[in-house]
This record gives structure tokens, C-alpha cells and sequence, in this order.
């Protein structure tokens, strides 16, 4: 069982970051994509500040845990989790985001940011990469894991299902990948054109070992990143964490017009109002 | 290593990169190989280094986002495969996992032009301007067959991607005496010094230029012949020479007549406001080539030995 006052602590982050989505949105004039931004918070908190082996201060330190995102919308998402755990400045991510030679922008760019591992964007691309870079670990002997997030969307690309074959057949233990299985996409939920069930065993059928979680459940998220196999282990490993776009966020939960967007003044008092409220907070 | 050398005599330019891949892993670890199952020229060093050979079975996508990866952690990939698929089905991954990212992946493979045999599915006679239009790649067109041994050992410390391109790969024409010459990104070789015509020629086209230059120095046509190998960059100096010496310029290649060499060059004039005495380009017209031999086709589609001869005795 995960340790209580860990999960507090790791709470007591995710809705800070929470917020800090949520006032980004509202002081950004473009769009966020706050949608998915929100269905993988807990889980994106859970790998920056407990799951994953991190060194801010060397962020080329060779035995850190790599990380890619390969859902490339959801960098503003990173970026905050990373601000958090003593990357980035998150006023100057505010202060910059989208705009001419910012480092943060949309989509993650590893040539202007250095402190990520790879730029995305382009959806179904990332767990290639994640996998070359799980295939040298393997190589050199070295003990690091890789992990890779990635939307359920955008596991309709066919090179996602190419990577998850390499994966399981090259025994790659070291390779982690977690499914923000938000079951939306930008203009339809799961089921309604493209059928996505039964989504765990598609990932067992390729020879991986899958674990389903509630992806907002922070004592399951500790867990299930307390007891993965070690990464000399020969199976790669899904996560299939069963999330809510836009989670925290009455008005934006489930809804498909939320898979991006901007706050107005009033949208985003009441965004931080459902926040608190289901966190049973005060509103700060 | 290559036995001894015969001008003009056929060796395969893939098993001198299976060699030559065999030889560089030995010393350097950050070589691995990468293939969409095109690895039967591959045996040596997938024997000898397993752990750093990488066959994803038929898939280029994945195989390319793979190297992507692996170049991510400081190694260097060699993709081996067929050109139409890497430069088209795994087109959005070089663009964006390799080039955008700057990344050192090399991708070599056979294919370019009319060559294949197999009909247009398997024709890459696109894949130059595809490849050339992204930022950061390097482009590269090779018809010696021993050139590739030094372009590969170059490539081990070169920074950016670069794509490779070569002609059928099985039965390729010696041109140059190996150990000779010294190949670079961007540079070019005057295969022959001429002074009334220059045909600039890349890949299997460049033997097939000196034959040309043979039968035409018998009508009394000097004509120099430039193996442009590296197509971007490419070398400016060798063409502002040509320009300036021998004026009319013919530019020959087994691709689309648009968006190759020939245009390449041409932007080059239109930039600097240059004009050439005469400028022809010879190569495949906008057509889905049929089936029959890369001379068959040539001779089709207009841009045979004796097209270009019989043009250039026309120059007179």
C-alpha cells in the first residue's frame, strides 16, 4: 500500500497543477489543450515526482529515468509538472508561452527546451523513439527505465501498434508505457465512430504485461509505479490508466468541445471554483 | 576489402556496406543498424553485434522513429532499406523525429530511380525532392560502389541526418580507383575534364555519363562529366566552373526531371541571376513508369544514352 502522507503530498501537487493549467488557460489568448491536460495530471505528477528517477540539476545525468511525451499537445501540461519538480520557472512559462522564440510552446521542442528528451507533437511518433532509446539502454547495460504517455487517441495510428511488436519481441523491461485513457478524441468519444474495446487486451495481445488503473487515483498510481518489474525484466509494460478529460473541472469533464481551449474571465473563476470544490478546498 | 580494382568492372554496393558496417562496429560502439527487413547484406555484423541490431520487421515508420531514438542517446543508426518506403511511407518520421530534431540517422538504401524492376510501387524516383525539401537533411546520390565505404566511415562523425541514395544496389559500376579520391558532404568529382559541354550525373547515371563523353570525344565534343554524389549541399564552385567554362550544361538523372539535381541547380542560377549558354535536364518525365529494365525505361521515357548524345551532337 502506498504511504499516505506520499499520496497527500502528491495530491496537494496535482492541484496546484491544476490550477496553474487552469490559469494558464485563462491568461493565455490562444487555445490549451486543457482537456487532456487535465486526464493525465495525476498520472504526469505521479512519474515526475515519485515514479521517476529525476535530476534537476543534471538533466543529462546518464541514469536518469527518460520520459517522452509522446500525447505532443499535452506539453504545457509537462512543462508544469517539470516547473514543479524544479525545472522550468513557471512564471516565465506563463509569461512566454506561445509566442515568438519561446521555449514553450504548444508542442514540445527538445532543441529549444534541452531539458526534454525528444520533441513531439506528431501523434503515434513517440513510442518508436521511446523504444530505440529502451533498445540502447539495453545495449550498454544500462539500469534507467523509459517511459512514454501516450494519449488512447492517438493509438489509432498504426505506428504505435509497429513499436508496441518491436517492443515486446526485443524484451524490452526497461520500456514503461502509460495510456492516458481519457476514451475521447478531438470530435468523438470511444465507441461512437472508432471502437477502441476491449482497449487492455489489444496491448496483452502484442506480448506486453498490462496493468489497468484508475488514473486519478493517486494510491493506485504510487502503486502501480512502486511495483513495476525491474527493468532487466524481458516484458515491456503498459499502464492502462482509465482517466476523465478534463478532470477537476465540472464543465469541462467528459465534454468534447474542451479537448481545447481558451478561459474567459468568467469560465475560468468557475473552473477554479469546480477545482477547489472537488478537492474540498477553499478557493485560494 | 575490395580486391583489385577494374574500371567499369560490376560489384554490389550492398555487400560493400554490409562490410563496411562490419568493419567501422568493431571500433565503434555507437554504430547501430537499423532495418525494415532488408538486412540479407547485414549478416556479418548482425552476427557479430546482435545487441546493436535492430530488424523491425516490415515496418519503416517504427524503424525510423527507432533510430530517432537511438540517435537521441548519442549512437549513431545506419538504416538500411528500400527507398520508396523510407522516403514515402516513413517520410513524416525523417521530417519530423530526424530532421527537426537534428538528429545523426543515416538512411541508405536501393531503389532511386527506374532501377528497382519491380514497377512504380517500388521506383523511388521521387524520393531526392522529398528528401531535399527538409531542413537539416543531407542528400546524397551514390554510383561508385566503393564511394559508400568512405561516405559511411565520414558519416560516423557527421552531425545531421543523411539520406543515401543508391541505385539497384546488386550490380553497381566501378568508377573510381578506391583509396584516390577523398569524398566530403557537399563536394562532387570531375569524373572528366572537357571544355565544350558539362553533364552534371549522380548515382548509376555518372558511368552512363562517360560513356556518353567516349562516344561524343569521337565527333570531335569535349565533354566534362561531374559526379555530383552530394546533391545538398551541393557543390556551387564546381558548377560556377562549369558555367563559366564550358557554358552549355546538361544535367542527367534517374529521377523525376522536376524536383532533382537538375532543379537544384537551376535554383541556384535563378538565386544568383546566372545564365547558362544552354541548360537541358534529361530524366523521367511525370509518368508511373511500367515494368522492363532501367535501360528499357530510360530509353522510354526519353532520357537514354542516345537521347543525350544525339542532343548534344546538336549543340554543334
Amino acid at each position: 500500500m502506498a504511504d499516505a502522507q506520499e499520496v497527500k503530498r502528491l495530491n496537494d501537487l496535482a492541484y496546484e497543477m491544476r490550477r496553474m493549467l487552469i490559469n494558464l488557460c485563462g491568461e493565455y489568448e490562444g487555445s490549451v489543450h486543457i482537456g487532456g491536460d487535465l486526464s493525465m495530471t495525476d498520472l504526469l505528477i505521479g512519474l515526475f515526482h515519485h515514479g521517476m528517477h529525476l535530476n534537476p540539476d543534471d538533466i543529462k545525468d546518464p541514469a536518469r529515468d527518460r520520459f517522452i511525451l509522446s500525447k505532443g499537445h499535452g506539453a504545457v501540461c509537462m512543462y508544469i509538472a517539470m516547473c514543479l519538480r524544479g525545472f522550468f520557472d513557471y512564471d516565465e512559462i506563463v509569461k512566454t508561452y506561445g509566442q515568438l522564440d519561446s521555449k514553450y510552446g504548444m508542442h514540445p521542442c527538445r532543441v529549444q527546451l534541452p531539458a526534454l528528451e525528444c520533441s513531439s507533437g506528431s501523434l503515434g511518433q513517440g513510442l518508436s523513439m521511446a523504444t530505440g532509446m529502451a533498445i540502447s539502454a539495453k545495449a550498454k547495460k544500462e539500469s534507467h527505465r523509459i517511459f512514454c504517455m501516450l494519449g488512447d487517441g492517438e493509438t489509432c495510428e498504426g505506428s504505435v501498434w509497429e513499436a508496441a511488436l518491436t517492443a515486446s519481441s526485443y524484451k524490452l523491461g526497461n520500456l514503461v508505457a502509460v495510456i492516458d485513457r481519457n476514451k475521447q478524441m478531438m470530435c468523438s468519444r470511444n465507441g461512437e465512430l472508432i471502437n477502441m474495446t476491449p482497449y487492455a487486451d489489444k496491448w496483452k495481445a502484442f506480448g506486453w504485461n498490462v496493468i489497468e488503473i484508475d488514473g486519478h487515483d493517486m494510491n493506485a498510481i504510487v502503486d502501480v509505479l512502486d511495483s513495476l518489474p525491474p527493468s532487466s525484466s524481458c516484458r515491456p509494460t503498459a499502464i492502462v490508466a482509465h482517466t476523465i478529460k478534463g478532470k477537476g473541472v465540472d464543465f469541462m469533464e467528459r465534454v468534447i468541445g474542451w479537448h481545447a481551449g481558451s478561459l474567459n474571465k468568467e469560465d475560468w473563476a468557475q473552473a477554479l471554483k469546480d477545482l477547489a470544490k472537488n478537492y474540498g478546498r477553499e478557493e485560494a | 576489402m575490395a580486391g583489385s580494382f577494374n574500371f567499369g568492372e560490376w560489384i554490389s554496393a550492398r555487400s560493400v556496406i554490409g562490410d563496411t558496417l562490419n568493419e567501422i562496429g568493431k571500433t565503434n560502439e555507437k554504430l547501430f543498424v537499423c532495418t525494415p527487413d532488408v538486412g540479407m547484406n547485414l549478416k556479418g555484423f548482425r552476427e557479430n553485434f546482435p545487441e546493436r541490431y535492430v530488424d523491425v520487421g516490415i515496418a519503416e515508420q517504427n524503424c525510423v522513429g527507432v533510430a530517432a531514438g537511438l540517435a537521441l542517446e548519442g549512437n549513431v543508426p545506419v538504416i538500411m532499406g528500400m527507398l520508396p518506403f523510407l522516403s514515402m511511407r516513413a517520410c513524416e518520421q525523417v521530417r519530423t523525429a530526424v530532421c527537426y530534431q537534428n538528429l545523426p540517422v543515416r538512411i541508405i538504401g536501393t531503389g532511386g530511380g527506374l532501377t528497382s524492376g519491380g514497377g512504380s510501387t517500388h521506383n523511388a524516383m521521387e524520393d531526392i525532392a522529398i528528401l531535399k525539401s527538409m531542413v537539416n537533411m543531407n542528400v546524397l546520390s551514390i554510383g561508385d560502389p566503393n564511394m559508400i565505404r568512405d561516405i559511411l566511415k565520414l558519416s560516423m562523425d557527421f552531425p545531421g541526418p543523411m539520406y543515401i541514395r543508391l541505385a539497384q544496389g546488386k550490380k553497381d559500376r566501378q568508377l573510381y580507383e578506391p583509396g584516390t579520391l577523398t569524398f566530403s558532404i557537399g563536394g562532387s568529382v570531375t569524373a572528366r575534364e572537357g571544355k565544350d559541354v558539362t553533364i552534371f550525373a549522380h548515382g548509376e547515371m555518372v558511368g552512363l555519363a562517360l560513356d556518353a563523353a567516349e562516344i561524343l570525344a569521337a565527333d570531335g565534343i569535349d565533354v566534362r562529366v561531374i559526379d555530383m554524389y552530394s546533391i545538398k549541399p551541393f557543390d556551387t564552385q564546381a558548377v560556377d566552373k562549369a558555367l563559366t567554362e564550358t557554358g552549355n550544361l546538361v544535367v542527367w538523372e534517374d529521377h523525376l526531371m522536376s524536383g532533382g539535381l537538375a532543379s537544384t541547380i537551376a535554383d541556384y542560377f535563378i538565386d544568383r541571376d546566372l545564365r547558362p549558354k544552354t541548360f537541358r535536364r534529361f530524366g523521367i518525365p511525370q509518368v508511373y513508369a511500367g515494368f522492363g529494365s532501367g535501360e528499357e525505361q530510360q530509353r522510354k521515357y526519353g532520357y537514354h544514352i542516345d537521347d543525350v548524345v544525339t542532343y548534344i551532337r546538336s549543340l554543334k
